[in-house]
């Protein structure tokens, strides 16, 4: 009973922090930070889930949770921080058309577009639930967020993670507008997966011919000398 | 004007005065912890005050009027905008007329008066110093009115007393807005300040000093004004983020024991808000001074969110 009360304010209170992680994302230089703050925002959206499944009661969010929890709270950071060891990148100090501030800036005016014309689409759903409203805003308010990192960001791991916020948005949107299937979640999140691989694999190699990719391999320390990846 | 406004701006100023050098001690102290160091006994700052009352006060040859005036002027300026500021004890009724945009206008003035400090000595590094704080001013100054606006906006009152009755009365603890608020909120503490990683109050270095070069040519009892001024700047703008974001245990009646329990739960919160901050300015590096602008830029991206999410609720 107290826990379907205090509900909202909590769901509220992720939701405003995810926003904040997204924000964050798009200004923080530091490639560790980088990662643990989409680690902080997946597990966010687990506690969004779980607080929906108290206040909603469908029990297929409990799923999404813990699918969410697995691959993007625990599997898909720790690749990304596997990967950064090997390579020894530190910082992402380079950045495309809009530096930290102007992003950040462009993002404020993205949130306001996207709060006035959900104003008007979603006229029903604001009048009917604000909760569910917020949710909304805020998931499409991350993808295009997501997306800014996306442009802004030269390093193709940032870039990495700007898609994997995106996604994250398109999660938020779907837990209180749409209602996402579970199926379509799951293939979503396996699609994430093959994304962070290939990056990760072109990150090394793009720019070398398939003769040099062994060696490259190696240099990174992704390939061990006998032939497997280490 | 009745007896118990008097008490009320007695009890401000008396208090603020007084735990003022605390708080600084206990962020040096903090500081000097994370680098391995014992820091300073947390009295220190009393005996340096005291120390410098007590020294000759010395005048450059070039220093005119303002030179002379400017200490009183600038703690005199704080000390008003402290009667503003209720610390330990939130009156039902408003007993100081204070508004946000008043005490704002306090802030900048004392600015200004130690930039034409810096000028007055006619000294190159005063002149250096005044020069950078006007430039950073230019970009704070917004910045400051936006993170007010964000607070009287959630608040619904310029009063400083309606909002931090508000906060107190009828402001849900673990509201989100209040969340948001506290991040630029604290920004401005850093900034107004002079701290790491806008500025450090601690280095002499002409590449890097703002607000310690427009003090330079200054000592004795003048230096231990300017010393007492900056520390009770810093202790209002606390009181702002603490009575607002964990308003718990400010006096709401006028008895010897909630007052008590006011201030002695004030000082403990002023600590643990110390302590964060010494933490904080550890754990970064001093900003180039280009680079400063990204700083304030979060103070603004949080300041606007807070007026979205408060809209869209």
């Amino acid at each position: 009973m107290i826990l379907t009360e205090v509900a909202p304010a909590w769901i509220r209170i992720c939701l405003i922090l995810v926003l904040v992680s997204g924000g964050f994302l798009l200004s923080s230089r530091s490639l560790k930070n980088l990662v643990r703050t989409y680690q902080l925002q997946s597990f966010l959206l687990v506690l969004i889930a779980l607080g929906l499944v108290v206040l909603e009661g469908h029990t297929i969010l409990l799923l999404v949770a813990a699918l969410t929890l697995i691959s993007k709270v625990f599997g898909i950071p720790a690749f990304i921080r596997l990967i950064q060891e090997r390579m020894s990148i530190q910082q992402d100090l380079r950045f495309s058309y809009l530096r930290p501030p102007g992003a950040l800036m462009l993002s404020i005016l993205i949130i306001l577009l996207v709060y006035v014309c959900f104003a008007q689409i979603l006229e029903k759903l604001y009048a009917a639930n604000s909760l569910f409203f917020l949710g909304s805003v805020i998931g499409v308010s991350l993808v295009l967020m997501g997306l800014i990192a996306v442009c802004t960001r030269r390093m193709a791991i940032s870039k990495v993670i700007g898609y994997l916020s995106m996604e994250n948005g398109v999660l938020v949107f779907g837990l209180f507008v749409t209602e996402l299937p579970f199926f379509i979640e799951f293939v979503i999140i396996i699609d994430l997966i093959i994304l962070v691989l290939l990056t990760s694999i072109m990150t090394v190699g793009i720019d070398s011919s398939i003769e040099e990719y062994k060696s490259r391999m190696k240099e990174f320390h992704l390939l061990s000398e006998e032939g497997g990846m280490s | 004007m009745n007896g118990e406004s008097i008490l009320f701006g007695l009890l401000n100023v008396a208090f603020v005065l007084l735990i003022s050098p605390f708080f600084m001690m206990v962020i040096k102290k903090v500081k000097a912890r994370v680098q391995g160091r014992e820091g300073p006994h947390l009295l220190q700052g009393y005996y340096n005050l005291a120390k410098l009352f007590r020294k000759e006060t010395l005048y450059s040859e070039y220093a005119g009027f303002i030179s002379r005036i400017a200490p009183y002027a600038a703690l005199s300026i704080l000390l008003v905008a402290a009667l503003q500021i209720p610390l330990i004890w939130i009156p039902e009724q408003e007993l100081v007329t204070a508004n946000i945009i008043v005490f704002l206008y306090l802030l900048v003035a004392g600015r200004l008066l130690i930039a034409l400090l810096g000028l007055d000595t006619a000294s190159t590094f005063g002149g250096m110093g005044s020069s950078r704080e006007m430039s950073l001013s230019a970009i704070i100054e917004p910045v400051t009115v936006v993170v007010f606006a964000a607070l009287v906006y959630v608040m619904g009152s310029f009063s400083i007393h309606g909002i931090f009755r508000t906060a107190m009365t009828t402001f849900p603890a673990y509201s989100p807005t209040v969340l948001l608020l506290s991040v630029p909120l604290f920004i401005l503490i850093i900034v107004e300040t002079g701290r790491v990683p806008v500025d450090n109050p601690e280095t002499h270095l002409e590449l890097t000093m703002v607000h310690e070069g427009m003090l330079l040519d200054t000592s004795g009892r003048n230096l231990a004004l300017f010393e007492l001024s900056h520390a009770v700047k810093q202790t209002l703008l606390m009181a702002i983020l603490l009575n607002i974001v964990v308003p718990a245990g400010i006096a709401l009646e006028l008895s010897a024991f909630a007052l008590v329990l006011g201030g002695a739960v004030f000082l403990l919160k002023g600590t643990v808000l110390c302590v964060i901050i010494g933490l904080f300015e550890s754990a970064y590096a001093k900003m180039r001074f280009f680079q400063i602008p990204n700083f304030f830029m979060i103070a603004f991206f949080f300041s606007i969110l807070t007026i979205f999410i408060e809209v869209m609720m």
